[in-house]
This record gives C-alpha cells, structure tokens and sequence, in this order.
C-alpha cells in the first residue's frame, strides 16, 4: 500500500510522531511538575536548599515515569519544552537559556536514540534525565554570568543552589524508577 | 490554599489592560536588552522606563513588596560577595559603579515580568499561544498543562487533608523531616497514580472527540488595541535610548 504524503501542515504539527493520547500524558505530567514546585515553593519558601532539593527530586521522578509511560525519542525534549514554554508564559522565565537548553535535549535524546532507544531500553531513562538536567544547569549558569559579570562572585551563590538542585534531580532518579517499577506491577503502566 | 489566596491579593486590574502577546514581548525586550547593556548608567534608563510600565500596570502595594524582596536578597548576595572577598581577594577588585549593574539588570527584569505574572489570565495565554504558530506536537500537552495545573492543585490539597486524618496531630515541619520515605510514600505515589488514571481517562476523551495534534484552541483573539501599539513603541524607544546611552558612556557589549 503507498504511503500517504504528509502536508507541510500536518509535518510542522508533527503527524505521526506522537499519538493523542501520549501527548496528552505529557502535558498531564508536566502540569503535575509544575504543581508540585508552586506547591513546595508556596509552602516551604523558594530559596531554603530543602525545598530546592524536594523540587528537583519531584520532576526527575515525574520525568522518570513519563518516559516508562511514554518511551519514545523526543517525549524528554517535547516534556522540557511544555515546561520551559509554559515558565515562559507564566513568569517570563528562561527567554534566553529555552533553545539552547531545548539542544541541548534533543543532542541527549539523539544519543540515547544511538544507544539503541528507550523502547528497546528502558534504564536509558536514568542516564537521559541526569545528563538533560546537567546540561539544563550549565545552561542556566552560563546565562546567569551574562546577568551578574560586572560581579563574578555572585555566580558562586548561583552555582550552589543549581548544586543543590542537581543533587534532588539525582535523589528523585532513585524514587522515580522504584515508582516505575511498582506501576508497572501495578498494570499502570505497560511494557 | 491559603497561600494561593494570598497571590490572588496580590493581583490587580491592568490599567493598560495588554494583550497577553504584548506583556510577553514586554518581558522578552527588557530581558535581552538588560543582558546585552552593561554601562550602570543605561540600566538606570532602562529600569526606570520598566517602572513607569510596573507602576501602571501593578497595585503599588505589591510593587512595594517585590521591591522589598529584591532589597532583602540584593543584599544578602552583597553580603555573601563581601564574605567571600576575604577567602579570595580576586573578588574584591570589581569597581562599585559595575558591581551595581546585576541588580539594575534584576530590577528592569522583574518590572517587566509582574504585570507579565500577575496580571495575564489562563485564557488569554492559550489564545496567545494559538498565535505563536508552534507546532501541534507542542500546543496540545501546552494547552493540557494549562488547563489542568488548577486540577492538580486541587488534587494536592486533597492529598494533604488525607494525609492530614491519616496522621493526626503529628504532620508538623520536623515530622515530614525526619521521615522523608513516608511523605514520598502517602504524597508522591497517590499523585502519580491518580496522574496516570487521569491521562488515560482524558486520552480516551481527546481520542473519542477528535482531538489531535494541530487543533486550534482558545477564542478569536482580539485585535491589538491603541495601548498595546504605543506600548510596544514606548518600550522600543525606551531600548533605543538606553542602547545610545550604552554607546555614548562606554563601549558597547
């Protein structure tokens, strides 16, 4: 059977690459990763390294069991995406740092696409997170030595809180894959 | 919830009463052109143009208070850069003239993004962003997103008052401290299941209706109103001018 020709339309709206419903459980959780840290920043206060780390750990693991829901290359760039779009919209946040980070993912992604894809292997969750949210805060610093280099040494507080947020990203691995594998012993999520 | 309330107080009627594209645009200017200039001098132009636009667009007494707060973290990073010129004096070479241009930078930052904040509603963003022309793959999890922070905000809250019978009498601060593994266990596993139920359910829903990648959302936007074109053109001299200033003071970045 001849396949059909995509309009330039139905390409640029991505036709083919993800179905409705997966779409829909990306936007589901990115909503619930936002949530969450309005949530924690409401009621534990922004800046205290508790809160920071809290907030961190609840994406990674929020982003650990997107990609056991939806294993595909380009759910871990179009779930950054939701989210920095949306940071953007609501607070004007990330003008700067959103395509390089955005790159920045899809360069990960490719590399996990070389390694053989998440279909085919799961544990590629874990390295994706962790190098998509290193390169999303060496990102963020580079940007804010633009902000502050008449200051240097302002970088430095900068560094320590995207330290201390890196290190509830690698907390929030351990939890997201032990949640992972009990939905999936659960039937919540499917092989 | 209480928090939340507070941060409805804080909200106001927009004076200018923007399209949410022209705030949008408003927060992407005053972003670039803050980073791009470095004389002091520029950036006091440039903040004091972004606080006629905050001073109009916000309630004066939420101004005061983010200005406060900008106060009390400013100083709290010049404290902690004047604590570290001790450890390494490569730090206390950078002249005070310079040494003030991040929180100018800061200042012209955040005017621009309060009216952005507090004053744009949930439905003229998904009308904006039906304007952005971004792919279908990204506006149909945006749009989810919007929508349903409000839901799962709603969820948490609920989450917390059965947490709340669950352990009576003991949910302080150093209860939830002491015992990380449980508020994972009664917080974050009955999100991510009630999440994963709710994605399914509303899947089927979008599937069932039609809905797909490249469907258009939200309502006619509404043409781009007197205010919104002086605006723009208010914020264009605006960068013009603090660019020249740039130019003229120093040499430019």
């Amino acid at each position: 059977m001849k396949a059909k020709t995509l309009s330039w339309r139905e390409a640029w709206n991505g036709r083919g690459l993800f179905e409705t419903r997966e779409l829909v459980t990306i936007g589901l959780f990115s909503a619930a990763a936002k949530a969450a840290s309005l949530t924690l920043a409401l009621v534990g206060g922004g800046m205290n390294p508790l809160t920071l780390v809290l907030k961190s750990a609840v994406q990674s693991a929020l982003v650990v069991v997107l990609l056991a829901k939806v294993p595909k290359t380009g759910t871990l760039t179009l779930s950054n995406a939701v989210g920095m779009l949306l940071s953007f919209l609501l607070m004007g946040q990330h003008v700067i740092s959103l395509p390089a980070v955005l790159l920045g993912t899809v360069a990960v992604e490719a590399l996990a696409w070389l390694a053989g894809g998440l279909a085919r292997r799961p544990w590629l969750a874990i390295p994706m997170v962790a190098a998509s949210e290193l390169v999303v805060r060496l990102i963020n610093v580079g940007v804010s030595y633009l902000g502050v280099r008449e200051q240097p040494g302002l970088l430095a507080m900068v560094i320590v809180v995207s330290a201390f947020s890196y290190l509830g990203i690698l907390l929030g691995l351990a939890g997201g894959v032990k949640m992972a594998k009990e939905l999936r012993h659960a039937g919540l999520i499917q092989d | 919830m209480r928090a939340l309330s507070r941060i409805e107080g804080l909200r106001g009627a927009s004076r200018l009463d923007l399209r949410a594209e022209t705030r949008l645009l408003m927060t992407v200017a005053a972003s670039v052109s803050s980073l791009a200039i470095s004389e002091p001098q520029a950036l006091a132009l440039l903040l004091s143009f972004s606080a006629l636009y905050a001073v109009i667009e916000i309630k004066p007494k939420t101004l005061l208070i983010a200005y406060l707060f900008m106060g009390v973290m400013c100083a709290v990073a010049l404290f902690c850069v004047w604590a570290m010129g001790f450890v390494f004096p490569i730090m206390r070479n950078s002249p005070m003239s310079m040494a003030i241009s991040p929180f100018l930078r800061l200042g012209v930052t955040m005017n621009a993004i309060l009216p952005l904040a507090l004053n744009s509603r949930l439905t003229d963003l998904a009308t904006a962003l039906g304007r952005l022309r971004l792919p279908g793959i990204v506006r149909l999890p945006l749009m989810v997103t919007i929508r349903f922070i409000p839901t799962i905000l709603n969820d948490l809250v609920q989450l917390r008052e059965a947490v709340g019978i669950r352990f009576r009498g003991r949910k302080g601060f150093l209860f939830w401290l002491r015992r990380p593994l449980t508020w994972w266990r009664v917080f974050f596993q009955p999100l991510i299941v009630r999440l994963i139920r709710s994605a399914d359910e509303l899947a089927m829903a979008a599937e069932l209706k039609g809905l797909e990648p490249g469907t258009d959302f939200g309502r006619a936007p509404r043409p781009f109103s007197a205010r919104d074109r002086a605006t723009m053109l208010l914020a264009a001299l605006a960068v013009a001018l603090s660019g020249l200033t740039q130019i003229v003071v120093g040499s430019a970045f």
